[in-house]
Order: structure tokens, then C-alpha cells, then sequence
């Protein structure tokens, strides 16, 4: 692109031929006043507060849709432009009501503050508000449209980045108002309550619905949100002491831009919820000899912690003790966790609630792949031309990732699903293969991804230069793949149409292993990234949704049975420790007998919730270091208070492979202590000769030990490193038939999903204000198919029956998932769905994991 | 009364004839309108998944435009010229007459849908101030008498479909 030079407000600057004058203006550091102006939007022209005046030609233009020529001369602020830009801002505060004070957009307001800074107070024209329109019956969202100024940048936001299509423009004239279908309010549209349109809003027209807090906060600080695998950067508003309002960072550099999802923008207020733990308690009995939790000093109980745990350490051995670590701490937290079980405890016993569910599968793509697919930007993921997305619901799970696809698809990428049911990226989808596991043969998604391969090497449409120099065995796996009787139809040659010869992005869902054929599934994604040139290329990648904000980040530092930090496996005869079944079965057999649980809440996360509680009860010792009173920290003997993302320093990793570093917004509550520092002083305390005073020393030690942790710093972000000893891929060639067995009591196979507003068991989402007012959105979906053969109406009530539990809820008919399928929202009801699903899952081969269930339905 | 039920059918088939082309929405809308005299706002949720839009969208267009309805009109339409020329030949007075003699005012519909009263800006027919028009039939240099002849003429044919 070349050079072009012009002259703004009598000063010589140089833009690029195609920069609006807007742009060519900001790069030379010349203030346009804007409304209406996005960068990440395509420019619209609306609000003409823009405008500048060409001195050449006298005409006034608006200077984001105009673009700068050569030797153009502009004035931005000649008393003639300021003249109509005045008189612009007049007529829109002529239309807008004067409830400025009691706004909820507080400062955040453009519209004000460009009035004031053009000196516009009073109008003086005749006040025309119009509109009355006033919403906010759903917990989230105001909309107050009579403060609209038409700068369409929500119709934008929510047609260009988040993709909805929730709203739009509705009549002309006056009339116009962003509206959504039949003028409904909001929660009865398609919106997903993301915020992008009410962050992005100038004015008080959409603002956020506060119960607690009104107003500006007093200052703002950057984050990373705890919640899902994406690691949206966020800015939280803080006001005495508490966080009050949060919006998208406004670094260029995040993984988000402009957008979040309704968890990151609005569920945090569970940070300010009364459950919150403030001060370390301890197990003891009051007057009347009932136990309770009596508040103790940090150096009480942590000697007696000490104390304690070496005892039992001392008199059932070292296998006596376990520890689980969370994918919610930072990666510095379990590294130190790890070190306290592997090097302190010398235990194998450690664990995540999130290997069965994550971390397994990432583990065995990094094996298959040589670890030479670690870092996957989601900006290749967005500029992909063909994407195939395996067993997930990216839209409910990991919100940002879907829009990042959804942007994709509109840009006319290939969508090809491999999913049972229906999710909304349906609507691009170029081809849809329906696994079925409600019956015995399936097909299931493996047959699928097989048949892709196989249709892939039969019409060579595969890439031949980078399989035959990056990889052995291709010549085997050519064979066995030709050789297979794989299973055709419409479906799969459509999507090899659209595979061919392409670089391929895929996309796996985090709970892929709780599927009988899942460890088949993640090796046949993996062959397919192999077989079509996809490591290390652009435009592509293998994006796993793991679902919790460093669920990687922990695997990288070890808190894993069978890797050390740094993803270094375990020989099979090393000391590996049991899985999460494992570790309950350890317990229930005595053979465990203390245990310490760092950020996690398995009496509600697991499956068989109430086994789980149960076993815990049945310890000499539990710890439980959280945020939380949960109803696994009701039961230990010793609470220690940590810190959420947003009251600590650390870093994570998310599911890009990028490390984000984050600093504290404010403090921990009461005496709680950010969970590192707790860790630091247990080492201490326990002799070891290293004392961590600072994140940095921690850091220091990692960057040493874990050589693809280089990029964990002091900065705010750095990427993770692929193989150091560089790797090779190897295609899987193992793909025994799998079967799974019918069962006449439970014909039905449940599948337990988060919705959106919840994250996994929703221990933090379901401690959110707003999401508690949101109400019960755990109705079961059930086909039409079914709910004719279960003589079911359009709703009611249904009990749920599995070999482990069962569950009464309400049902809905639903075109979502599949006949002899039903799909069990999780996080909703003190998530009693876990209760249908069993522990054993990944290691039994041929059955159902943590999410996946075969249920009874009756109805009541 | 009610309105005439729409023809699932009817709408299915023209909604195919047009799938997947994007820039088929306003031809599609106005074949819409054209059969059924309106468009039903339970159309707007399958035209967009036929041209994978999203309904809200749809709905922009649709209500963008002064040639669609998504109200079902009668089956005689009659557009009074408000227009210039014709204000200065007692347009107003022409309105009026004929808002009494329907008993609707502007933009309604009679509950038996036989008319729909509408004004319109200027018809293009100044010559013939004042005017209107009764679907696509034109009628100029209007008088009270004239009017009433013309709305019996419609009043009277409920049977037929709305010409003369
Ligand atoms: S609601 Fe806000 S963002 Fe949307 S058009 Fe109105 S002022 Fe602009
Ligand atoms: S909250 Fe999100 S989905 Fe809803 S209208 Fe705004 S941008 Fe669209
Ligand atoms: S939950 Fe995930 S997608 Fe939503 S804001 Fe947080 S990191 Fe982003
Ligand atoms: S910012 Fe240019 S017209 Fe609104
Ligand atoms: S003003 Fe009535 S036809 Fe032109």
C-alpha cells in the first residue's frame, strides 16, 4: 500500500492510501470527537460528529467514512466545523431525556462528555424526547432507548463481532430503534445477554443492570477472567473496595477485542457474595458440643494444617495423603501445589477435577501431535477457510471461541459439525454428521472422522509434501485407512468436498473422552490435522475447549497423575497416581486417609455428587482452600480463605497456549490471602529451604524447570513453546470397533451441558446475583420423537433415572438434540444432574464418562 | 372477522424458490406481500433461515419499507392523495369524508377486511387533484358524491376480489 501525504489542520502527515481521514488523523495524533466510530466496526457514517471541513473545496464530510487523498487540506476544528458539530450535539440532547445524574452510564457516557467538551449545556431548542421504551425484566441488561442516538454501533456489535443477529434496525423516520424480533424485550430474542452492545454503547441507552451499585466506579483495572478457557481481558470497575461493573479491556492485544459473554461481564459479582470465606475456620464444637467452624488466625491453622497432614504422612506413608489441584488457580499456584505433594509429600496422589474432563484429552493430542501443536492463536481459528467442529457446543461452553467461528462462517469459511445435536453454528454449517449413541452401531463420531480420512486419501485430497517430511508411518497409515470399510452418505462426501486440499482448523468439545469412543475420536482429529498439513500452519490448528480458565495451565505445571511440569509423561511403571475415580475409591478403601483440595468443589462437580461426599466425610483430615463456603468446605476440618483471579497477581495459560499475566483489582476479602502466598508459607512452614516471598521467585523457578514456560513473566502476555526437543507427529493406527451395550432400563442417553450463564457445576456462577435472578433455565430438552413415544405434551415434568441417581425436572420439546437423547442442563439446581452420571468413565473403555449418561425417562 | 388464514403451503413454496440468495429478500418480501397482502410475521423467522439471515434482520427490511405490511390489510386499499396539489383542491375534506364513511381513520383496517385506509404523499396524478387510488385503479377529481360511488362500488362486490 503507498504513502499518500495531506494536510490536517495546517500540519503535514502521511497515512496509507485507503485510511479514512479519521485514521490518518489518529495516527498523527489529531483528536476527531466520534459516536458513532469503532475501530473493530466497519465504519458507518451515523452520528456525522466526525465531521471536518476540506478548506479546498469548503465541503464538510465526515471523517470516518471519507477517505484521505492526496494533498487533501483538512481542518478539524475550524470555527465552521465546530459550528455544525455544536449544533449536531444540540439536536441529539434536544431528543435525549435529562436524567444524566441518575444515568446508570455514569461517566462512561460519550455523549456527555463530548457535549461538555464542545461546551454544549443547555440546548435551547425545543426538547423532543421520544420513545418511551424502558426495559429491564431480565437481570442483565437496561434498555432505555429513549437515550438512543442511532449510532447503530450495538446492531454492529452484535451483527459484526458477536454474530447474533439479536437485534436490529425496525422502522425509518423517527421511529427507528434498535429492536429485536417483534419488538420483544430481550430475554425473549435470541440474545445471548454477551453485554457487547452495552459496552460498546455511547450513551445510557444500554447499560448494565446493577442492584448493589450505581454510578461510576472510582478507578479501573485490567484482568483476566476466571471463568472459562478463553481468558477474556477484562476492566473491572471498582468502588470502595469492591468490584462493581466490568467491560472488555480496551487492550488491542486480547483475545476478545470488544466482545465478552454473559458469564465475564456479568456473573462476576459472585466475587462480593456473602459466601465468600474471609478468615481461615477450623473444626471444633460449640458450648453445646455441636461441631461448627470457629474462626482461627492464619498461623493457628496453618501450624495445625502442618501438623496434622505430617502426622498422618508419618503413620500411613506417603501415599496416605492426596491433593487436589484446580484449573481455576494460576499457573504459580499449582506449581507450588505440585511441589508440596510430589517433593514434600512425596505423593503420587494429585490431581484436577478436570483431567477427565480436559486435560486427558489435550495430554493425548500433544502426544499424538509430538507437542508440536501447542500454540493455537484463535486469530488462524478466525481465518480459517474450512473448520470442522467435533462433539462441542462452543456457543455455551466457551462463548468467545464460537465468535470467533460464527465471524468466520459469515466471512464464508466451511463449517463442517460432527456433533450429535444441534447447536446454533448449525446455521453455517456446510455439512452435518449426526454421531448416534443410543444405539448399538452408531455410527459415532469416530466412524465419522475415520470415513473424512478415508475419503481424504481416496480422492487425494490430502498434503502429500508435509505428511511425507513431517511424519513416519504414512505409508501404514495409508493402508489401514484405505483398507477400512468406512461408512459413506450425503454428509461425509460433502465435507470432504469442502476438505479438500485445504489447511483445516478443527475444534474438539473438552469432554470428547467421556464418550465410549472418545479416546478414538480425539486420535482420529488428530490424524486428520496431521493428514492435511495442519501443524504448525496457518489458517489452522486443533483448538480443545477445555473448560476452565488455566485447565491448561495446571496440566502444563504438573497438578496432572501421569505428567510432570512441562507435559513430561510418566512411564507407565512410574509412580502414577490414580485418576479422580481412583482417588474416591482410595479414599472409600481407607488407603487415603487426608486429603487437601486447593479451588475445587467436588462434592458438586463430580459425578455421584453424593458418594463423593460421602468419601470426603469418611477422612481424618480435609483441607479445603477456597473462595467459596462450598459444600465441600462445609465438611473439612480446616477452611483457608483464597483469592479470586481479581484480588491476586499469577498467570494463566488459556486454551490458545497463551499465558496471561494479571495483577490484583483489588484486595482478597476480610483476611483471605491470595492462594500462592498461602502455599509459600505451608512450604515454609513445613522446613523446606526455599521460601517464596514473591511471584517472582516462583516464576523464576518455573522459567528454569519447565522450558516451554519462557514466556511467563512480568509482562502481560507471552505464548507457551511447542516440543523444545522437536517432536515428530505419528498417526494413530489403533482403532479398535467399539460398541456400546444396549440397556433396556435406561434406553436414553442424557448428555449434561452447561448453559451459558452457568460454568461447569456453577459453584461461582450460581453465587451471582444476576444469575440467580435470571431464574431456572435447567429444563431438560427432549426430542419431538421422544416426547411422542414417552406420551410427553410440549412441557411438563419428567424424572430422570440412571444407574446412579435420578433427578426430577421440568422438560422441554426441543429440535436440539437427536431422537433417544436428552440434554441435562448442569450448574442449575445445586447441579444435581451430576447425580445421574457415574465417576468411572474415562478408564472403562466402551462407556459413558462424567457428561455423557444413559438414563430412564419417566414422566410425572 | 378474521383475516384469511395464511397458506402454509403457498409461503413454503415461494419461500424455496428463492433459497440461499441473500440478495433475494426484497423480491422474496414483495412476492410475499403480493400473495397473501401483507407479510405474516411468522414468514420473517423462516425467510431468514432460507437465506440464512437472521429474522431480526428481516425485519429491518420489512418495516423499512412503506410497501410492506405486516399487518394484514383489507381487501381494498384505498390511498388518499395528501399531496400538495391535492391539498389545494380539498384533499382534506375528501379524507374526511371518507373516514366517516368507513367509520376507520389512518392506516386501519374495517374488522370485516374490506378496506384499509391509507394517505399517501402524492400519487403522481396531480392533474387529477383531488385523487386516489383503490388498489391499482386510479380516481380523480373527486367530490363527495363521486366517493361514495366509488366506495359502493367496492363495498357492494364483497365476493370479488377487490376490481371493480
Ligand atoms: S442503543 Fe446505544 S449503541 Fe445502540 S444505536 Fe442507540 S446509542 Fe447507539
Ligand atoms: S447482549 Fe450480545 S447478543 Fe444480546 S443484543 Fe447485545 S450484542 Fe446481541
Ligand atoms: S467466561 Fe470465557 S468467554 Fe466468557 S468472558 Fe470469561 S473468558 Fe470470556
Ligand atoms: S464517527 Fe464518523 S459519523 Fe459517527
Ligand atoms: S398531490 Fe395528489 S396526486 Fe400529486
Amino acid at each position: 500500500m503507498e504513502s499518500i501525504f495531506l494536510t490536517i489542520n495546517g500540519q503535514k502527515v502521511a497515512c496509507l492510501s485507503g485510511d479514512s481521514i479519521l485514521i490518518a488523523a489518529e495516527k498523527n495524533s489529531i483528536p476527531i470527537p466520534i459516536l458513532c466510530y469503532h475501530p473493530d466496526l466497519k465504519p458507518h457514517g451515523a452520528c456525522r460528529l466526525c465531521l471536518v471541513e476540506n478548506e479546498k473545496t469548503g465541503r464538510l464530510m465526515a471523517s470516518c467514512v471519507t477517505p484521505a487523498a492526496q494533498d487533501m487540506v483538512i481542518q478539524t476544528a475550524s470555527p465552521r466545523v465546530l459550528h455544525h458539530r455544536r449544533n449536531i450535539v444540540r439536536l441529539m440532547m434536544a431528543e435525549h431525556p435529562e436524567s444524566c445524574i441518575v444515568c446508570s452510564k455514569g461517566n462512561h457516557c460519550e455523549l456527555r462528555r463530548i457535549a461538555a467538551s464542545l461546551g454544549v449545556g443547555d440546548s435551547g431548542l425545543y426538547p423532543m424526547p421520544n420513545f418511551p421504551s424502558y426495559e429491564q425484566m431480565n437481570p442483565f441488561i437496561i434498555r432505555d432507548l429513549s437515550k438512543c442516538i442511532l449510532c447503530g454501533k450495538c446492531i454492529r456489535a452484535d451483527h459484526e463481532l458477536v454474530v447474533a443477529g439479536a437485534i436490529e434496525y425496525n422502522h425509518r423516520g423517527f421511529k427507528p430503534r434498535p429492536a429485536t424480533l417483534y419488538e420483544r424485550p430481550l430475554e425473549e430474542s435470541i440474545c445471548t445477554f454477551c453485554g457487547t452492545c452495552v459496552s460498546i454503547c455511547p450513551t445510557g441507552a444500554l447499560s448494565v443492570k446493577n442492584t448493589a451499585y450505581v454510578g461510576t466506579p472510582d478507578q479501573e483495572t485490567d484482568s483476566i477472567c476466571g471463568f472459562c478457557s478463553v481468558g477474556c481481558s477484562l476492566s473491572m470497575g471498582v468502588a470502595g473496595q469492591k468490584v462493581v461493573d466490568v467491560n472488555p479491556s480496551k487492550s488491542r492485544a486480547s483475545v476478545n477485542g470488544a466482545t465478552l459473554c454473559v458469564r465475564g461481564h456479568f456473573a462476576n459479582d459472585y466475587l462480593n457474595s456473602p459466601a465468600r470465606l474471609t478468615r481461615p475456620l477450623v473444626r471444633s464444637k460449640d458450648g453445646e458440643g455441636k461441631s461448627i467452624h470457629a474462626p482461627a488466625a492464619w498461623d493457628e491453622a496453618l501450624d495445625a494444617v502442618v501438623m496434622k497432614l505430617s502426622a498422618i504422612k508419618r503413620e500411613f506413608g506417603a501415599g496416605s495423603v492426596a491433593f487436589i489441584g484446580s484449573s481455576k488457580c494460576s499457573n504459580e499456584e499449582n506449581y507450588l501445589f505440585q511441589k508440596i505433594a510430589r517433593e514434600i509429600f512425596e505423593t503420587p496422589n494429585l490431581v484436577t477435577l478436570s483431567y477427565d474432563t480436559g486435560q486427558a484429552l489435550a495430554a493425548r493430542i500433544d502426544a499424538r501431535t509430538g507437542g508440536m501443536c501447542r500454540v493455537n492463536p484463535l486469530a488462524e481459528l478466525e481465518g480459517a477457510r474450512v473448520i470442522v467442529v467435533v462433539n462441542a457446543d462452543p456457543g455455551r461452553s466457551v462463548p468467545v471461541v464460537d465468535y470467533h467461528i460464527r465471524r468466520a462462517a459469515k466471512k464464508g469459511a466451511a463449517l463442517i459439525l460432527v456433533n450429535p445435536w444441534k447447536i446454533e453454528l448449525n446455521r453455517w454449517a456446510g455439512a452435518w454428521m449426526r454421531p448416534d449413541y443410543s444405539r448399538p452401531s452408531g455410527p459415532m463420531a469416530s466412524d465419522f472422522l475415520l470415513a473424512l480420512a478415508k475419503g481424504l486419501v481416496a480422492d487425494a485430497g490430502y498434503d502429500r509434501g508435509s505428511v511425507e517430511q513431517a511424519t513416519d508411518g504414512f505409508d501404514a497409515f495409508y493402508d489401514m485407512i484405505s483398507r477400512r470399510n468406512g461408512i459413506a452418505g450425503e454428509a461425509v462426501d460433502a465435507a470432504v468436498r469442502l476438505m479438500k486440499n485445504q489447511k483445516i482448523a478443527f475444534v474438539i468439545g473438552a469432554d470428547t473422552l467421556c464418550y465410549p469412543d472418545g479416546a478414538q475420536t480425539a486420535d482420529a482429529v488428530a490424524n486428520l490435522l496431521i493428514l492435511t498439513g495442519g501443524i504448525g500452519a496457518k489458517r489452522s490448528g486443533l483448538f480443545v475447549l477445555l473448560p476452565e480458565s488455566n485447565t491448561l495451565g495446571a496440566m502444563d505445571m504438573g497438578m496432572m497423575p501421569d505428567h510432570l511440569p512441562g507435559r513430561v509423561r510418566l512411564d507407565d511403571g512410574g509412580n502414577i497416581g490414580p485418576d479422580m475415580e481412583g482417588f474416591i475409591e482410595g479414599i472409600e478403601s481407607g488407603r487415603i486417609r487426608a486429603a487437601y483440595i486447593m479451588g475445587e468443589n467436588p462434592a458438586r462437580s463430580l459425578p455421584q455428587p453424593d458418594r463423593v461426599a460421602a468419601a470426603l466425610k469418611k477422612l481424618d483430615l480435609l483441607v479445603v482452600q477456597d473462595i467459596l463456603y462450598t459444600r465441600t468446605a462445609a465438611m473439612a476440618h480446616f477452611i483457608l480463605p483464597g483469592a479470586a483471579a481479581a484480588e491476586k497477581a499469577g498467570a494463566f495459560t488459556n486454551l490458545e497456549g497463551r499465558i496471561q499475566m494479571f495483577s490484583p483489582v483489588v484486595q482478597p476479602p476480610g483476611e483471605a490471602k491470595a492462594d500462592w502466598e498461602i502455599l509459600a508459607q505451608l512450604i515454609w512452614k513445613m522446613g523446606h529451604p526455599e521460601h517464596y516471598q514473591s511471584l517472582e521467585k516462583i516464576r523464576q523457578e518455573i522459567r528454569r524447570l519447565v522450558p516451554m514456560y519462557q514466556g511467563l513473566g512480568s509482562h502481560l502476555q507471552g505464548w507457551i513453546a511447542n516440543n523444545p526437543k522437536g517432536g515428530k507427529p505419528a498417526f494413530a493406527m489403533d482403532f479398535p470397533p467399539v460398541s456400546v451395550a444396549l440397556d433396556a432400563a435406561h434406553p436414553f442417553i442424557a448428555r449434561l451441558s452447561a448453559p451459558r450463564h452457568h460454568l461447569g457445576g456453577g459453584t461461582r456462577t450460581g453465587r451471582s446475583e444476576r444469575v440467580r435472578a435470571y431464574g431456572d433455565h435447567g429444563a431438560v430438552e427432549i426430542s419431538p420423537d421422544d416426547c411422542r413415544v414417552l406420551g410427553l405434551e410440549v412441557c411438563g415434568k419428567v424424572r430422570l433415572v440412571s444407574e446412579f441417581g435420578k433427578i426430577e425436572r421440568s422438560y422441554v420439546q426441543s429440535s436440539r438434540p437427536p431422537k433417544g437423547m436428552a440434554i441435562v442442563p448442569m450448574g442449575e439446581n445445586q447441579n444435581d444432574a451430576m447425580g445421574l452420571a457415574g465417576l468411572s468413565g474415562k478408564n472403562r473403555p466402551a462407556s459413558f464418562g462424567w457428561t455423557v449418561s444413559r438414563v430412564g425417562i419417566e414422566k410425572i | 372477522m378474521e383475516p384469511k388464514p395464511i397458506d402454509w403451503e403457498k409461503l413454503a413454496s415461494i419461500i424455496e424458490t428463492h433459497r440461499t440468495r441473500k440478495w433475494n429478500l426484497i423480491p422474496l418480501l414483495q412476492e410475499v406481500q403480493e400473495t397473501f397482502g401483507y407479510i405474516p410475521p411468522e414468514s420473517m423467522e423462516p425467510i431468514a433461515e432460507a437465506l440464512n439471515m437472521s429474522p431480526a434482520e428481516v425485519q429491518g427490511v420489512v418495516t423499512f419499507y412503506a410497501g410492506f405490511s405486516l399487518k394484514p390489510k383489507g381487501k381494498c386499499v384505498l390511498k388518499v392523495c395528501r399531496g400538495t396539489a391535492c391539498h389545494v383542491k380539498g384533499s382534506r375534506s375528501i379524507l374526511r369524508f371518507v373516514q366517516n364513511e368507513l367509520g376507520l381513520q389512518e392506516g386501519e383496517t374495517s374488522e370485516d377486511y374490506q378496506f384499509t385506509l391509507e394517505t399517501v404523499a402524492c400519487l403522481g396524478a396531480c392533474f387529477l387533484a383531488p385523487t386516489m387510488m383503490v388498489n391499482k385503479n386510479y380516481f380523480g377529481r373527486l367530490n363527495p358524491t363521486k366517493v361514495s360511488s366509488v366506495l359502493n362500488q367496492y363495498g357492494k362486490s364483497k365476493e370479488d376480489d377487490g376490481s371493480p
